[in-house]
């Protein structure tokens, strides 16, 4: 089981988004994908129509191991199960502060369904708090969408920095790719140049391009590729998952 | 493609699908058009045997089994399952006989639905796969129904089982049952029928009955030898009619003298034309064995010598068929079947009022003391013929044990053949492997051939596997020894004493 973390310290770059799609990517090309939905908002279980859990409340994420498992969800596709958030996620700091080994829980609690997943995917909330620290903790891989513009490019910085500093996670965890691509614009394809050359082998190819396909998800309520296949957004995010799967390929199995 | 199912229901008819299933809508999908389907199995039914049912619709195979629907691309009627294309299907039928076809068992239309229970979000909640099935006979059409549940929604998935099995379920149907719903003009056949013989039933009657079996079992193979569908047809009858001839000449006294006598000539007029025909099949089958056991550099002249095995089964099948077909065949058939027709009568011997069970201990006991005596003057230095002469006698005491065996404990019985198959497994290669060397040194010298140098490589090839089965046999005959002391164990000793010596014998 690999963990494949969808992260940003900044809202609204398309973290949900790209946690949904390339589930659903992966899920295609025929991986026993688990979609864990740790923001407490729950839009990932959203675009699968899951309702929010109604079990697994407060400290039960991290210590029972039943109701963690019960509380998955098939989604509607082959291969691909969510774990639905729901409003007491919001809390997950408080009960972590609370606990012993409080970096290696989120780890944990994915362990007991390891068996029954070849990858998992985390739709993380976007702050650098102690979930997050868990997460930088857990995942094999940490995907960060980043939107070319300035603010992106500083709060990308921030959080190199804080894996540098703070967190025992691997910086090397950090997979980024461009998102909201609008290649009209100067600044977005300046942004792109610049970062690509500051931060070389950082960056994946792909560009998934902003695009009222990947909004109208929410009418939807499905992934992209169920209602746009042949349109640049679901391929954009079918060729971030070949990019993905080539990289785990090219690591060694722990 | 692998698809787990939650479960295969099969209901006769069609439930009609109300909007509603609990909390849950159900959607079901537009039916697409009917395509045809055709239902295939082996002549001996083993994909049924294993609970599983393969179905050709178009270019696509699809393997049913009670858990799961298996599907491939292919065709797969009149082939055999080695000679499909890999896929799931394929390695789930690994355990069915390699030579035997598949035969078409029935066809009809197909109709594909799906049906989903949604809630109020449009969230699936549980799915099916609705299969409708018309046999185009008088068969019932049946709806196969898989279940796919999705994890967590377990309370759906129970719901829509519940609701699609009806309020009174009767017996649940199992894959296996499919044949008889849909085609039940269809005939089962099983290569080995046992016969019921009550232990008081006189021997007469208990030779009446399995001779009047095994000639239905023969008949049934009739027509897949014509057609020549693969080469387990022509072997189970010969099977079937050298058991009705081993009842005639093991069961000693149950028939007058002069009808057994005329029994024994009409059986074996039957089995002497379809013996070339065998021995032709068995060496074709056996092919690659042939092959591997010479070198690359003496392949030609195999291959000159299949390719007159070839044709020499062409023309032996075309005869077979010919006298299988001819008035003459059927009348003496039919003559049999009405002599053996229960209530009719062949002539009763001697022994033929003795009951079954005092008279098949006798014979068994009997045959078992012979092949013992035989087997403890047989040395390394023992002639062949006498090795030959204990192996004919392990034979009949096998078919005798098989003949009665529904009179004994099938488990003990069991425990005996095991060992005797072991003893039988290395006589009979003895045998084959010596019967083998002179029929190739015969063909040698009836087949000439007309390029000097295809007959040079011909008889290079032969000469040296006269050579290998020559070496093979010996080292069988070598083995003949330690196989019987194998078999002669003191356990075996006291379960045949046990179960067939009688009092005061």
């Amino acid at each position: 089981m690999k963990i494949i973390a969808c992260y940003s310290n900044k809202g609204g770059v398309g973290k949900t988004a790209t946690a949904v799609n390339l589930a659903h990517a992966f899920a295609q090309s025929g991986a026993r994908v688990l979609l864990c939905d740790l923001d407490p908002q729950g839009a990932s279980g959203f675009y699968f129509r899951v309702k929010p859990s109604k079990k697994l409340l407060d400290e039960a994420f991290f210590k029972d191991t039943e109701r963690f498992a019960k509380a998955i969800r098939g989604s509607d596709f082959d291969n691909l199960d969510i774990l639905p958030a729901n409003m007491s996620f919001r809390d997950f700091d408080v009960f972590l502060s609370r606990m012993k080994h409080n970096r290696e829980r989120l780890g944990r609690s994915l362990k007991s369904v390891a068996g029954d997943y070849d990858i998992v995917l985390l739709d993380c909330p976007p702050n650098i708090s102690m979930l997050a620290e868990n997460v930088f903790e857990a995942a094999d891989h940490i995907v960060v969408p980043v939107i070319p513009t300035t603010l992106s490019e500083r709060t990308f910085e921030q959080l190199l920095d804080f894996l540098d500093d703070h967190a025992q996670a691997d910086k090397q965890k950090v997979v980024a790719f461009f998102s909201m691509v609008q290649k009209q614009k100067t600044l977005h394809a300046e942004t792109m140049a610049r970062m690509r050359e500051t931060y070389p082998d950082r960056f994946l190819a792909v560009e998934v391009p902003f695009s009222t396909d990947i909004e109208r998800m929410g009418t939807h309520r499905a992934p992209v590729a169920t209602f746009a296949q042949t349109r640049p957004a679901a391929k954009a995010y079918d060729e971030l998952q070949r990019e993905l799967r080539a990289r785990m390929e090219g690591t060694t199995d722990d | 493609m692998t698809k787990v199912a939650s479960g295969i229901i099969i209901l006769d008819g069609f439930p009609n699908i109300e909007e509603r299933i609990g909390k849950l809508t159900a959607r079901v999908s537009e039916s697409k058009d009917d395509i045809p389907f055709v239902l295939l199995d082996c002549h001996d039914e083993s994909i049924r045997k294993i609970d599983r049912a393969l179905m050709e619709t178009g270019e696509t195979l699809t393997l049913l089994s009670n858990s799961e629907v298996l599907t491939q691309p292919g065709k797969g009627s009149g082939r055999f399952v080695a000679d499909l294309a890999d896929g799931p299907t394929k390695r789930a039928l690994k355990g069915t006989s390699p030579l035997r076809s598949l035969l078409v068992v029935g066809s009809g239309m197909l109709n594909h639905a799906q049906l989903a229970l949604v809630d109020d979000e449009g969230k699936t909640h549980a799915r099916a796969d609705l299969t409708v099935l018309t046999p185009d006979g008088a068969g019932r059409t049946v709806r196969l129904v898989s279940l796919q549940g999705l994890r967590g929604y377990d309370k759906a998935l129970a719901a829509l089982s519940a609701y699609l099995r009806g309020p009174a379920p009767e017996k649940d149907h199992g894959i296996a049952d499919l044949v008889d719903m849909l085609f039940p003009e269809h005939e089962s056949y099983d290569p080995k029928p046992e016969t019921v013989i009550a232990p008081d039933e006189i021997a007469y009657d208990a030779a009446n009955d399995i001779i009047r079996t095994h000639l239905a079992v023969a008949r049934r193979n009739e027509a897949g030898i014509i057609a020549d569908h693969d080469s387990e047809f022509l072997h189970d009858y010969r099977v079937a009619l050298r058991k009705i001839r081993s009842v005639i000449s093991l069961f000693r006294g149950s028939y007058g003298e002069a009808q057994t006598a005329d029994l024994k000539r009409r059986f074996s007029d039957l089995m002497t034309p379809t013996g070339r025909l065998r021995d032709l099949d068995v060496y074709l089958l056996g092919r690659d064995a042939f092959y591997d056991l010479l070198p690359e550099s003496l392949h030609d002249g195999l291959r000159l010598m299949f390719d007159i095995f070839i044709r020499e089964r062409r023309r032996e099948h075309r005869k077979f068929v010919k006298l299988l077909e001819s008035p003459q065949y059927r009348i003496a058939l039919t003559e049999l079947e009405v002599l053996f027709a229960q209530g009719s009568r062949p002539e009763p011997g001697p022994e033929a009022a003795h009951p079954a069970q005092d008279y098949a201990c006798g014979l068994i006991w009997h045959r078992y003391r012979k092949v013992c005596k035989i087997a403890a003057r047989i040395t390394e230095e023992t002639p062949d013929e006498e090795v030959h002469e204990l192996r004919i006698n392990c034979k009949k005491l096998r078919y005798l044990i098989e003949l009665f065996a529904p009179l004994f404990p099938r488990g003990r019985l069991k425990a005996l053949l095991l060992p005797l198959r072991e003893l039988q497994e290395n006589l009979g290669l003895f045998n084959d492997y010596s019967v083998q060397q002179a029929a190739l040194q015969d063909f040698l010298a009836h087949h000439p051939l007309k390029a000097q140098q295809d007959e040079r490589a011909m008889a290079t090839s032969i000469g040296a596997l006269i050579a290998i089965l020559h070496q093979r046999q010996a080292q069988e005959r070598a083995r003949v020894v330690k196989s019987f002391e194998a078999f002669d164990s003191p356990a075996t000793r006291r379960e045949f004493a046990s179960l067939f010596r009688r009092k005061g014998a």
